[in-house]
């Protein structure tokens, strides 16, 4: 009898990879569980599963996500504030109590760079992230997204899974849950971390805690030895490639036997499947993060063309920015063209000293001008290549942070946590091009309209609508608890779909 | 702004009127399965062939609800499938072959009873089964969140666990230490020590030790502790997952705010901190002894010594004040620097020799010597980390301080006061004229449990003209932790220290200490000397008594806290007061809550009749005693439905962590009702449940499908069959180690780290890849796994271990291609395919045999002959460790059936 996965292979896989590759996840946990999905709790809907689409005709099929550990400063990169620029150095004013991090509350500082204006829509960027002003005309900007503390750990679980605590899947993982896989041989959620580390709360920020294992974040660590744990035995080993090819032939013929003697257990063939796609993996994963073959065109959009060789300053600098940003978007680009689902790519790692993070309290043009120059070079090299392949448009990019920074110096160059407002922007498949939504006020402290602030519930929102999910029917019950991505908030943002 | 997480709107169970009007509800308002009261209900009378079936109660509920559906139950399981099953179940190791030869071809009838017995009286037992408790309360070894700090003293909460269930602790004992046990039985290890289970989920660092209680976020984090505490004592013991009451009550919830907040006044004092404990009774008795004497005889001294001060009169008053406004006016003057000073080697014990010295360069005169502890808020010591609790100081102008040597200050004989930053100056009797300036640790100072130290921030030599003719000359030491910039030899002559003085008013400080030490040899009379000398013997007796005792251990636990910083806690404050906060909000408090719980008993007040101003642990007795109720309804079918799940791997109400509206339905009530009548009103022991469910006929029954069956009840809900079980990643990797013949079973104890550990002054980082599988210490059993929230093992956590950020009621059991490259190129499955290799190589001679030896051992029952022929062609191309790799590999391996 013909599997439901050799059914799909041998019908030409008409119902697009998202469906079949859907069916083999749920195949297997259905199977895992031995039953049929219980009433009501954590079954996707059937027709889904006919149809690929979720709950509406998706306007994208796949997700950047690019998080910036450590805050990055709205002020000092997208979040134009002439008010700082007139009264750099004055005594700052709130008009209210406030309640800094680290009391860095000294006089209004104006932003270290020079703000011009880009594209048609002449919006203004500072020189740190100018190379996005070729694409500006492609973004959405949201400058009034307010968290909810500025403790680091709890602002960093809130972007990455709607939750201030831990215990709570990532963005990625219900992406993963909603939609599938759309390749047969790659991870559906890819985690790219900052190459120095990971930044607060590490694997914790894309674990699928209670969702099932497979929907958990892959890191993938380019230009690392294993660049997927456990991907390939050590070298050198006794494990040789042919001694792991008859091995794992053997290791069906042997499984595929126990299976038949025991009927009626379908985790048995799940498992057997599970080491085909591992196989399979093996394969792809090597020949996905080869960038050694791109031309140089190529190498070009995303800084990669520096010729540089050898160690890197001591010193946080441009160059080694860009190339280690510009090498996770190129890779990023790479597993999107290969049927990744989500793609989470993070600049900063923890928050300790010297500051390799966007933290910066101390001194922002220091610390921020390495980190954003290299960021908007990859990034802006991330957006044109997507373009140039047609693919920006059923891809959504998701610029991010943990919280923005105060116009208040802190230090003489520094700026402390500012959780009352910061900057998000979107690109991509139906996203409107080109506009801002939700001024800041005119010192970048609070919404400009504090009754009407965005949160990261109305983001998440609107980015499971791109995909056609709807926030609200994307459920997972734990402990008794229907569980989602948007906790009980969350209104799309209609203003920013095209 | 500052709205909390996990404001969810939580459709819940029945009450269709808000329990803030209880008192008058009408007991439909109970009539939910979960809620009901716990009666036995009679047992089912089978007939005909099913009778025959019937072992003990268990089978007669299990075939009546078998019989009403049309199910067959199946066939009794070989004794091969069963002692494989009975192992993995209760010890979470696989039989070897010689036991499973006994058990074959034991005739005896009770056979099955005696093997059961058996592994219930194993030490293997409690570790399998803590495991799964500790799932459930979700321990771990490190803070989460944010620097995700080491929490080096939890794990004797984790080894009170194991023991509980070794030593089969009655339920209602466990559960009442595991809240209150300081309190109900203080000064046992077992009550002190299961407090840990307050404090064994995560804890925000950053938010309590960086943030003041005083701000908004400091106050957020707090909240959010707490509730971390009750929601870990609702849903552990109760089932209930009261959490979404913190913003609002809904009007079919039995859980208003009123009674969430109430369950938070309980727990209002405590926070997550180190506490001592006492690991014997009688040493506790003999430290409360030798405490009182030693209370008694510095008492007496401090008597003398205000004797002399008198007789010395305002002369020494006024010394006094001189030398008390020096330090006064020099205290809070500090400025960090990372220079701390000389730090020595750690050693396990505090009574190890330890030096420092400085060589002057050249026979110098010298009047005073200065001592000046450091300041390190390591492990929140701060000022005076590291002063040593005696020493001596000399000069010499021998280096190795054999010749020549001349007491400048002898403070060998009873332990030193901590002198925190203040510069200890000590003179020198006549001309002394030295090269070399050494100080002599001679009793170490605690810095960890465990774990002792001596450092210094500075040592100043000063010259008659008041001159630190120390600084910047060269220091030598018996050993360093040269660690810059923060410790190396050279600070301790650097110039720096915290607070720095300036030299004149050491000088200063030296010349009264002198003038001071002169006057009181003036006064002392030969009997004032003699009634000193006395009390000084006596206390010197008392403490060394005191040292010789055996270590109190530390344990992290829910403590009322006495810290300082922001991290000050609420020692001498009583607890916090706890309002309801309007939409879960810091900033919206509204009424005061008294300490209680949710109202589900009929005729039990919701709120407890406990003074507000009683001792705190007044409200953890209560919360402990209303738990254990006999008439509590959920405490004793939550625990029983538990036992259940593990053995069967689905349990009767399958939301193990949720018995209300949103969870599930059990499939057996009258089943799960007269478990927990039985359990209650038994012995409460476990090993009986235990018993009574693996000797039925019921878990004893094969796991291999049936058509008929499956068209009916395919997810086998009724329990026609037994559950083939996936063996969870502890059980997997123990057994990889016992096959492989490399499993170290050394019980309790620190968890061994199976990691690098990088950067632990700030954020840690746990480097797994670093590790090495062949290093012995971590050949432990898993439930020994020193546990990092932030970082999951990624072995480990690839298969599907608990997370320890979430209370895991039922783990995830899945099946992912990344754990397949986990179980073929893992490090730690390739070394240990090497090692089981290795062991059958040494066993047995030939192929043939080495690969039926190895299905023996890893899958209890021989090879097949095409089973064997193939592998044994492998083995010759590939060779055996390949072999044994692929053993791991297989299905049947993964499975117990």
């Amino acid at each position: 009898m013909l599997s439901r996965r050799d059914l799909l292979w041998q019908t030409g896989g008409g119902l697009g990879g998202v469906a079949l590759s859907a069916m083999l996840q749920d195949d297997a946990r259905a199977a895992a569980r031995n039953e049929p999905k219980p009433r009501a709790a954590n079954a996707m809907p059937e027709w889904r599963h006919r149809t690929g689409v979720l709950h509406h005709p998706p306007r994208a099929k796949r997700v950047v996500q690019l998080f910036m550990g450590g805050a990055c400063s709205h002020l000092d990169t997208f979040d134009y504030k002439p008010f700082l620029e007139k009264n750099h150095g004055k005594k700052s004013d709130f008009g209210e109590h406030v309640e800094a991090f680290q009391n860095g509350l000294g006089p209004w500082m104006k932003s270290p760079f020079k703000f011009r204006p880009y594209g048609q829509t002449g919006k203004m960027l500072s020189d740190v992230v100018a190379p996005l002003g070729d694409v500006v005309d492609d973004m959405a900007f949201i400058h009034n997204l307010v968290g909810k503390t500025g403790v680091h750990s709890q602002a960093t679980y809130l972007q990455a899974t709607g939750f201030q605590m831990p215990g709570f899947p990532g963005m990625g993982c219900w992406v993963s849950y909603a939609l599938g896989s759309e390749n047969d041989n790659l991870p559906t959620f890819v985690v790219l971390p900052d190459n120095r580390g990971f930044a607060s709360n590490g694997p914790k920020n894309w674990h699928a805690a209670f969702l099932p294992a497979d929907h958990q974040g892959t890191i993938i660590r380019p230009g690392a030895k294993n660049p997927i744990a456990d991907l390939f035995p050590d070298k050198g080993g006794y494990v040789t490639r042919a001694s792991d090819a008859a091995g794992q032939a053997l290791l069906k013929r042997l499984n595929s036997k126990h299976a038949e003697s025991r009927p009626g257990d379908g985790r048995l063939d799940a498992r057997i499947r599970s080491y085909e796609l591992a196989a399979r993996m093996q394969l792809a994963a090597p020949e996905a993060l080869d960038i050694s073959k791109e031309p140089q065109h190529v190498m070009r959009l995303y800084g990669l063309d520096h010729g540089h060789v050898g160690s890197w300053p001591k010193e946080i600098n441009p160059l080694e920015e860009t190339h280690y940003m510009g090498r996770k978007c190129l890779v990023a680009r790479r597993l999107l063209e290969r049927g990744v689902r989500f793609v989470q790519v993070w600049s900063g790692n923890d928050n300790g000293f010297p500051r390799r993070n966007w933290d910066s309290h101390e001194n922002i043009e220091r610390d921020h001008g390495p980190l954003a120059i290299g960021m908007s070079t990859a990034i802006a090299g991330l957006i044109k290549d997507l373009k140039q392949r047609g693919m920006l448009d059923d891809t959504v990019i998701l610029w991010t942070t943990e919280f923005g920074r105060m116009p208040s110096t802190q230090g003489s160059k520094g700026r402390d946590h500012n959780p009352f407002v910061f900057t998000n922007w979107l690109a991509g498949g139906g996203v409107k091009p080109g506009v801002t939504h939700g001024p800041s006020d005119e010192w970048g402290y609070k919404p400009a309209d504090r009754s009407k602030p965005t949160t990261c519930y109305d983001i998440h929102a609107t980015v499971l609508h791109l995909l056609g999910i709807d926030h609200e029917r994307l459920t997972w019950r734990n402990n008794g608890i229907d569980r989602r991505l948007t906790d009980v908030h969350g209104h799309v943002i209609s203003e920013l779909i095209a | 702004m500052q709205r909390l997480p996990l404001c969810i709107l939580c459709l819940f169970t029945t009450l269709s009127i808000t329990p803030a009007i209880a008192a008058d509800r009408d007991d439909e308002a109970l009539d939910f399965w979960s809620l009901r009261p716990l009666t036995r209900p009679a047992v089912p009378k089978m007939t005909g062939d099913l009778a025959k079936r019937v072992r003990n109660p268990i089978d007669a509920f299990i075939l009546a609800r078998l019989q009403t559906h049309n199910l067959q139950p199946s066939p009794q399981a070989d004794r091969r499938t069963l002692i494989r099953r009975l192992y993995f179940d209760l010890i979470g190791l696989p039989p070897t072959p010689p036991e499973v030869d006994t058990f074959i071809n034991d005739k005896r009838p009770d056979a099955y009873a005696r093997l059961v017995d058996r592994l219930l009286a194993s030490p293997r037992y409690g570790e399998r089964w803590a495991r799964h408790w500790l799932d459930v309360v979700h321990y771990g070894d490190t803070h989460g969140y944010d620097k995700d700090k080491l929490r080096p003293n939890a794990w004797p909460y984790r080894d009170y666990v194991i023991r509980a269930f070794n030593e089969d602790k009655p339920y209602r004992r466990f559960v009442r230490e595991q809240v209150a046990g300081d309190a109900l039985w203080p000064n046992t290890r077992d009550g002190v020590v299961a407090t840990g289970f307050i404090a064994a989920g995560p804890w925000d660092f950053i938010g309590h030790a960086e943030v003041p209680e005083s701000k908004i976020d400091g106050k957020v984090a707090r909240h959010t502790d707490r509730d971390d505490m009750v929601r870990t004592v609702m849903e552990a013991f109760t089932s209930t997952t009261v959490g979404c009451a913190q913003c609002h009550h809904h009007k079919f919830d039995p859980v208003s705010m009123e009674d969430y907040y109430s369950l938070q006044a309980v727990f209002a004092a405590l926070d997550r901190a180190d506490r001592p404990y006492e690991i014997d009774p009688q040493t506790a008795k003999e430290r409360a002894l030798f405490a009182r004497d030693k209370q008694r005889f510095t008492e007496q001294l401090a008597a003398i010594d205000a004797e002399i001060k008198h007789l010395a009169g305002p002369e020494l008053a006024k010394l006094d004040a001189r030398i008390a406004a020096i330090n006064k006016a020099q205290s809070g003057k500090g400025k960090e620097r990372p220079e701390f000073g000389y730090h020595s080697g750690i050693e396990r014990r505090p009574d190890v020799t330890k030096w420092v010295q400085v060589d002057l360069g050249k026979p110098t005169p010298i009047a005073h010597v200065v001592l000046v502890a450091c300041n390190d808020n390591f492990n929140n010591i701060g000022p005076g980390f590291g002063f040593p609790v005696r020493f001596r100081v000399e000069a010499s102008n021998d280096p190795a301080f054999k010749t020549g040597v001349t007491e400048i200050a002898d403070k060998t004989a009873s332990d030193y006061p901590n002198p925190k930053v203040v510069p200890q100056s000590f003179a020198v009797g006549g001309d002394v004229e030295a090269r070399y300036v050494r100080v002599t640790a001679t009793k170490l100072v605690n810095r960890l449990p465990n774990d002792y130290i001596f450092a210094l921030a500075e040592l100043l030599v000063m010259t008659p003209e008041r001159v630190n003719t120390a600084a910047g000359k060269k220091v030598a030491s018996l050993d360093s932790i040269e660690a810059p910039d923060r410790w190396r030899r050279s600070n301790l002559t650097d110039r720096y220290y915290y607070g720095v003085w300036n030299t004149l008013d050491v000088g200063e400080l030296t010349k009264l200490t002198a003038q001071r030490d002169a006057i009181t040899k003036r006064v002392l009379t030969p009997a004032l000397k003699k009634k000193r000398d006395a009390a000084s013997i006596s206390l010197a007796a008392a403490e060394a008594a005191l040292d010789k005792l055996p270590e109190r251990g530390i344990v992290y636990a829910g403590v009322v806290h006495k810290g300082s910083g922001n991290f000050v806690g609420r020692a001498g404050k009583g607890p916090r007061p706890i309002h309801v906060l309007n939409r879960g909000q810091v900033t919206q408090p509204g009424a005061t809550a008294h300490a209680g719980t949710i109202d589900i008993i009929p005729g039990v007040a919701p709120r407890f009749a406990v003074d507000p101003k009683a001792p705190e642990y007044e409200r953890r007795i209560a919360l402990a005693n209303w738990l254990v109720r006999k008439d509590n309804p959920l405490t004793w079918r939550s625990i029983v439905n538990r036992v259940w799940l593990y053995h069967f791997g689905r349990s009767i109400v399958d939301s193990p962590n949720d018995f209300g509206q949103m969870g599930q339905r059990p499939t057996h009530p009258e089943l799960l009702d007269w478990l927990a009548v039985e359990f209650r009103d038994g012995g409460q022991s476990i090993k009986d449940l235990h018993r009574l469910i693996v000797t039925s006929a019921t878990y004893q029954q094969v796991s291999t499908g049936s058509p008929a069956n499956e068209r009916i009840d395919a997810s086998n809900r009724f329990v026609w069959r037994m559950n083939r079980r996936k063996v969870e990643a502890e059980a997997l990797r123990d057994t990889i180690l016992y096959v492989a013949s490399k499993l170290d079973t050394t019980m309790g104890g620190p968890g061994f780290r199976d990691f690098v550990l990088e950067k632990p002054q700030h954020s840690p980082h746990y480097k797994y890849e670093k590790h090495d599988p062949n290093d012995p210490k971590t050949h432990r059993r898993s439930v020994y796994r020193f546990i990092v929230r932030s970082q999951p093992q990624p072995f480990m956590d690839t298969l599907d271990c608990a997370d320890p950020s979430q209370m895991v009621g039922k783990r995830n059991d899945t099946l992912t291609a990344l754990q397949a490259l986990a179980l073929l190129n893992n490090k730690f499955v390739l070394r240990m395919s090497e090692h089981f290799a290795a062991r059958l190589s040494a066993e047995h001679n030939t192929l043939p045999t080495q690969i039926n030896a190895a299905f023996r051992i890893a899958l209890s029952r021989p090879a097949t002959t095409d089973e064997r022929d193939a592998l044994i062609g492998y083995a010759k191309t590939h060779g055996l460790a390949n072999t044994c790799r692929l053993i791991f590999n297989l299905n049947e391996f993964a499975f117990v059936d």
